[in-house]
């Protein structure tokens, strides 16, 4: 039996995590959280999500090196990032296609989302 | 490093920090400096840096490069050039480090003579009798040309310190013109500045003698006004009929001057006005003074330097003026730009609420539409709705917090202080955070001093100072597994001080950032801060003549307290019930009604 699809929740604000979850969940995803990049690449070497969610303001460093740490790995294990917010050049090269502007709606966001979750 | 600051155009207030040996201007986005303006060329000009000179070079550009109003191909730059291109105005800066070389080995401030410095004042002067130096001594009276010099050089000192004494361009220009008229025998005369938007020449001040009618116009020849525009040069027309270079105009000639002076302003850049002196000689009047002119070569010298002078003040007065302008559009764009930031998270969360309710609705509505209930479903459609609901709150709370913020930092006021309660407010502070705290898993402690007599200040207004730092305190021990808050009031009758203390054991603050936590828009709590709290809560205790005094270390934790002068209530003053915990009691967003 396949397992359901997982999806890294990446977000410095718990409630926004929260929101996240419960929509998720209720489409019969499972969910990790992270607030740090640096946290999320561990949760992602260890987990091997199918899809990160990315809020660009968990990254917190002057250089945004962490960003672009977990887009390398991410890019290497072929895992999708949807990005959440406006991200700094410092922080890597992401296709327009990946970004949603803030203050975003979760409707077009979770359709997004699941569009990129591999089939249950 | 050498800079390049927008001082007009849509960049206006942009600093562009010019690092590398070679960089483009221009409107296209692969340069490094990047100018919003139509009428810039995609790659419209090249700075480049040699050693210690820095060259701008024009890359062919449709509208040309301008450097000091000149166009150019290529020029070295010196601090303080203004370069142009299409319709934005860049100051240029050089660099300065290297220059300026610490002296403090090499000149010693010593206190007692015995330190190396015996000397002792033999004679003083006040500053504004410099001038004096120039009057001439009774002894030298005998050399004419003696006494015009110094009395010339008297003149342009004062005319120099006239010129640096304000800011205001019209009181400027006023003073110089009255100064004209004590120098020179005028009858009448005008200054006229170019308009910085059309470039016209246009009437800023007008002077007459006394005896003459203040009605009667000045009517100046527009040749002898472009002449000495165009030209750069000043001119006397001391019998515009002898004079060739007006006939083809002629209009000296239908005027009927007989002695004028005319003179550029012109400043470092550009001209910016010119000064118009004359005077009417009658036929008596030749007879008396026994000549046919009043003015001279000496007088239009001593015009041009005076106009100089004054042209340099106004370029330097509109110079500051722009820049003042340039640094307030910096200033709004960067608070609005900061404030939007804010607002767009609180809406984030406001959305997230809102969707969970909605999706509840929606799930409660699918319950009940089998005429059935079905509990399972109604019971988690109430658990969605709950979770929404207290996302909304919290982001209400917020937006709350951020205006009440935003009108007390932008306020100037003064406190009104009255008989209040320390120990009422604090606790009360105390009570509003307990949520915030439970949530966070912080232990959250009250100390109130045993002994706090009623004080005078503004409860309001302490009641947000403290909550603001209450608050970050929480936030502080975000990421602590064991966060602990402690809150307490003391009270020293010795010292006529009362303090608030708020001591947490979190992530502590660096101390290079120490000196700019007080700063507004600088937050160390990402999305969550606005960057406004402390800088508010800072205002409030310098309002009530206190202070907040910080002391933190990385990874231990800080303590903050806030203390102002503690003044009792004068005897007969009446003590208002403005009990906090009421108020709170009003307010949707408290912890009372928060814990429902």
């Amino acid at each position: 039996m396949k397992s359901s699809p997982s999806v890294l929740i990446v977000d410095p604000s718990s409630e926004s995590r929260e929101v996240l979850r419960v929509l998720l969940e209720r489409r019969g995803a499972t969910t990790l959280e992270a607030a740090r990049p640096e946290e999320a690449i561990r949760l992602v070497r260890k987990c091997r999500p199918d899809v990160i969610v990315y809020d660009a303001e968990s990254d917190q460093s002057p250089n945004g090196q962490p960003t672009n740490d977990l887009r390398q790995i991410a890019a290497g294990s072929d895992t999708p990032i949807v990005i959440l917010g406006k991200i700094g050049p410092a922080q890597g090269i992401f296709s327009k296609s990946q970004v949603v502007a803030k203050p975003y709606h979760y409707g077009p966001l979770i359709r997004k989302i699941n569009g990129l979750l591999p089939a249950a | 490093m050498p800079s390049l600051f927008v001082i007009q155009g849509r960049d206006q207030g942009t600093r562009f920090q010019l690092d590398g040996a070679t960089i483009t201007l221009g409107r296209g986005t692969t340069n490094a400096v990047q100018l919003h303006d139509t009428e810039v060329s995609r790659e419209h000009a090249e700075f480049r840096r040699r050693g210690d000179v820095f060259v701008i070079r024009d890359l062919n550009s449709s509208n040309g490069t301008f450097v000091n109003g000149r166009s150019i191909n290529e020029q070295e730059l010196a601090s303080g050039d203004q370069v142009q291109l299409g319709r934005t105005l860049l100051l240029f800066t050089g660099v300065t480090e290297g220059r300026a070389e610490d002296l403090a080995d090499k000149i010693n401030i010593v206190g007692r003579p015995e330190e190396g410095d015996a000397s002792r004042i033999v004679h003083a002067m006040h500053q504004s009798e410099g001038s004096e130096i120039l009057s001439l001594p009774d002894s030298e009276s005998s050399s004419p040309w003696l006494a015009r010099a110094r009395s010339n050089l008297q003149i342009m000192y004062r005319t120099a310190l006239a010129v640096s004494h304000t800011l205001d361009i019209d009181q400027l220009i006023t003073r110089i013109m009255e100064m004209i008229f004590e120098w020179v025998d005028a009858d009448r005369g005008c200054i006229m500045l170019k308009d910085l938007e059309s470039g016209q020449l246009v009437p800023k001040v007008r002077r007459h003698r006394n005896e003459l009618q203040a009605e009667e116009r000045i009517t100046i020849s527009q040749t002898i006004l472009d002449y000495v525009v165009d030209r750069n040069e000043g001119v006397l027309t001391s019998n515009a009929r002898d004079d060739d270079r007006w006939d083809a105009a002629k209009s000296i000639l239908k005027l009927g001057v007989r002695e004028a002076i005319c003179v550029p302003m012109q400043g470092r850049y550009d001209v910016v006005g010119v000064i118009y002196i004359d005077t009417f000689l009658t036929p008596q009047r030749m007879l008396q003074q026994g000549a046919s002119n009043k003015f001279n070569q000496e007088h239009l010298k001593l015009m041009i330097a005076i106009a100089h002078q004054a042209a340099l003040a106004i370029e330097d007065t509109n110079y500051y003026k722009q820049m003042v302008q340039a640094e307030r559009l910096a200033a709004v764009g960067q608070t609005i730009a900061s404030l939007s930031h804010h607002i767009k998270n609180i809406l984030q969360g406001v959305r997230g609420g809102s969707y969970l309710i909605e999706l509840g609705l929606k799930d409660h509505a699918k319950a009940l539409s089998a005429g059935q209930i079905d509990v399972e479903s109604a019971k988690k459609a109430i658990t969605h709705m709950r979770k929404g609901w207290g996302i909304v709150e919290k982001n209400q709370e917020r937006i709350s917090a951020l205006v009440m913020d935003m009108l007390t930092f932008s306020k100037e006021r003064e406190p009104v202080p009255e008989p209040a309660d320390l120990n009422d407010l604090v606790g009360d502070v105390v009570e509003l955070v307990k949520t915030r705290a439970n949530d966070e898993g912080v232990e959250l402690t009250w100390l109130p001093a045993p002994t706090m007599p009623t004080l005078m200040f503004d409860p309001e207004a302490m009641h947000r100072a403290v909550l603001n730092i209450v608050t970050n305190a929480i936030d502080a021990c975000h990421d602590q597994c064991d966060g602990r808050v402690e809150v307490t009031t003391q009270y020293s009758q010795a010292e006529q001080m009362a303090r608030v203390a708020v001591v947490d054991n979190g992530s502590g603050i660096d101390p290079d950032d120490l000196e700019k936590i007080f700063a507004v828009f600088v937050s160390r709590k990402g999305g969550r801060g606005t960057g406004l709290g402390l800088p508010v809560s800072q205002k409030i205790l310098e309002e009530h003549g206190g202070r907040i005094r910080v002391e933190s270390k990385l990874g231990e934790g800080s303590r903050f307290t806030l203390e102002f002068p503690a003044t009792l209530p004068q005897p007969g003053t009446s003590t208002t019930d403005h009990s906090l915990l009421d108020h709170a009691a009003n307010e949707p967003a408290t912890a009372d009604s928060s814990h429902g």
